[in-house]
């Protein structure tokens, strides 16, 4: 869709205007010691796995990196 | 010695090549100014890793001499500049931002350093980074040897990372440009919270050899500067094809805007939301603004999706396992629990434990990625969005977390364009388009594989008609 200057200031501005209060995002608490960050990050490691596990990809796609012989 | 105005230290590359071969200035002269600069002022942002007074001052007396010679070497010759400290400069440490690495010096010199040099640019200092470049996921912008980068324009603010010192030096008007980095972020984000112009090349444009590898398949070194042009003019020297670099794309660069294809058969894809709902409040009137600027230029605007994909993850798993290897005696030896962030610590032992099955097979979403954005790229010839959705964060405030949440039921806009950008090796430019709260809020342009004289021919044309480039920090 090809935008005017006025459309462009309508998609920008009224959504703007109009958008619902943003509220504080409360921050996970610190861990407490090296254990407790040990395991806030292998649990990223693992969300990060199971984020992959759910992106489904044909077989044939290889990886994007190249061997050159 | 030379009458030096402050205007010098925020001048262009062009006018500043003006002034020396035209003998106005001698480099000797430009050298001592801008290192004694940022030897002063460098601290008080916590920006400079190494200053290099000595070495700039004998590099900028053989430029001298050339120039009275009539050898012109083009417009950086004489130009002042630092690196950031991933950038190795024989015999000289470069510490990689870390403590652990506090001592290590090499004994030759990244290749970029060396295009600069024969080109007779003038290295004045390294300049600090976030330790490692953060690969390992820190939480505060203090997981730095040098301590938090300070933003210029406003010292309870965050310069941004990892290339803070890069950013904020040209911010400051300490270096007329600088070298960064980025894998993931680490260009786009201190230009944009400094208020800077700079650009993210290519993947395998510029040679990485002699810097830091956090990720080899992720990993950029590119320019901050005052203007679109001037990154051109420095991308033009620092590109090309390196043999010892395994990701050089073999391809020189020239910076040639003119014959770049006319701004009004642009389309420029955007996502309205990134504006508007996923934009911070105060800077919203300035995106818009920006957004009004780029239409004037004769681009045409057309609103556009990212294909759907888990950005975040897919770029996180691969910088997490290619960390991993490069990184896995330092883990291992417990040299990284001198790291200053315990997030950071934590997360480069933890990616010792990702599986080779996420690595690989992030690296086939990743082939998707690249082919959705061919795709893309075949409607569109530029992507336009906020360089961050805000101005700088504070400087106490966590960087594991994200920023306010945006609207329940808000479209995903480019959010995960940053990533995104980085895993199918896109150029990135960043321009100052305007203030929130004072501080700067920036656009990135994002374009196809070796289209920088587009993003350039872009960015030049918006600066011809904005003056956001040419604001200095309150006392500079």
């Amino acid at each position: 869709m090809k935008l005017t200057r006025r459309k462009l200031a309508t998609a920008v501005l009224i959504p703007a205007a109009t958008a619902l209060a943003q509220t504080a995002q409360t921050p996970p608490a610190l861990p407490r010691n090296p254990d407790e960050e040990m395991k806030a990050a292998r649990d990223r490691v693992k969300a990060m796995g199971d984020a992959l596990a759910q992106q489904a990809v044909p077989m044939a796609t290889e990886p994007a990196f190249q061997f050159k012989a | 010695m030379a009458a030096i105005g402050a205007e010098v230290f925020f001048a262009t590359i062009p006018e500043l090549n003006a002034r020396l071969t035209s003998k106005e200035i001698p480099a000797e002269d430009l050298a001592r100014a801008f290192a004694n600069r940022l030897e002063q002022l460098g601290p008080r942002f916590n920006c400079l890793a190494l200053p290099l007074p000595q070495q700039a001052i004998r590099k900028a007396q053989d430029v001298d001499k050339e120039i009275k010679r009539g050898r012109l070497r083009g417009p950086l010759q004489g130009i002042p500049y630092g690196v950031k400290d991933l950038i190795s400069y024989a015999g000289q440490p470069t510490t990689w931002g870390a403590k652990p690495f506090a001592g290590q010096v090499f004994d030759y010199s990244a290749t970029v350093i060396e295009k600069l040099d024969a080109v007779g640019a003038v290295l004045t200092g390294k300049l600090a980074m976030v330790e490692l470049a953060g690969g390992g996921g820190y939480r505060f912008a203090s997981a730095s040897l040098t301590g938090p980068g300070l933003n210029p324009w406003d010292r309870t603010r965050w310069s941004g990372g990892s290339s803070s010192g890069s950013a904020a030096a040209v911010a400051a008007g300490l270096v007329p440009f600088s070298l960064g980095s980025e894998t993931s972020g680490s260009i786009v984000t201190p230009a944009s919270y400094c208020g800077v112009t700079a650009l993210r090349p290519t993947y395998g444009l510029v040679s990485r050899r002699g810097a830091m590898a956090l990720s080899w398949t992720l990993d950029k070194l590119g320019p901050f500067a005052h203007t679109a042009e001037d990154c051109g003019l420095v991308l033009q020297v620092i590109a090309g094809k390196d043999g010892k670099d395994p990701g050089s794309a073999g391809k020189s660069f020239y910076y040639t805007p003119q014959y770049a294809r006319p701004l009004k058969e642009l389309k420029v894809g955007f996502a309205p939301v990134d504006f508007a709902e996923r934009a911070e409040a105060p800077a919203r009137a300035a995106f818009a603004a920006a957004l009004g600027v780029l239409k004037d230029t004769g681009v045409q605007l057309v609103e556009t999706k990212l294909p759907p994909f888990p950005y975040g993850p897919v770029l996180s798993a691969i910088l997490a396992a290619e960390q991993a290897s490069i990184f896995e005696q330092f883990i291992t030896s417990g040299k990284v629990d001198e790291l200053a962030d315990q997030g950071q610590i934590a997360g480069l032992k933890a990616s010792l434990e990702l599986p080779a099955k996420d690595y690989l097979k992030a690296q086939r979403v990743r082939r998707l990625i690249q082919d959705a954005f061919s795709r893309l790229f075949a409607e569109v010839d530029v992507l336009v969005a906020p360089g961050r959705s805000g101005a700088a964060t504070k400087l106490d405030q966590r960087l594991d977390v994200g920023g306010p949440p945006a609207p329940a039921g808000a479209a995903p806009g480019f959010q995960g364009i940053i990533p995104a950008g980085n895993l199918a090796g896109l150029p990135a430019l960043v321009l100052p388009c305007g203030f929130a709260e004072n501080l700067p809020v920036a656009l990135q342009i994002v374009g196809v594989p070796f289209a920088e004289n587009t993003l350039l021919a872009i960015g030049r044309e918006f600066q011809a008609r904005t003056d956001w480039h040419k604001r200095r920090p309150p006392g500079m």
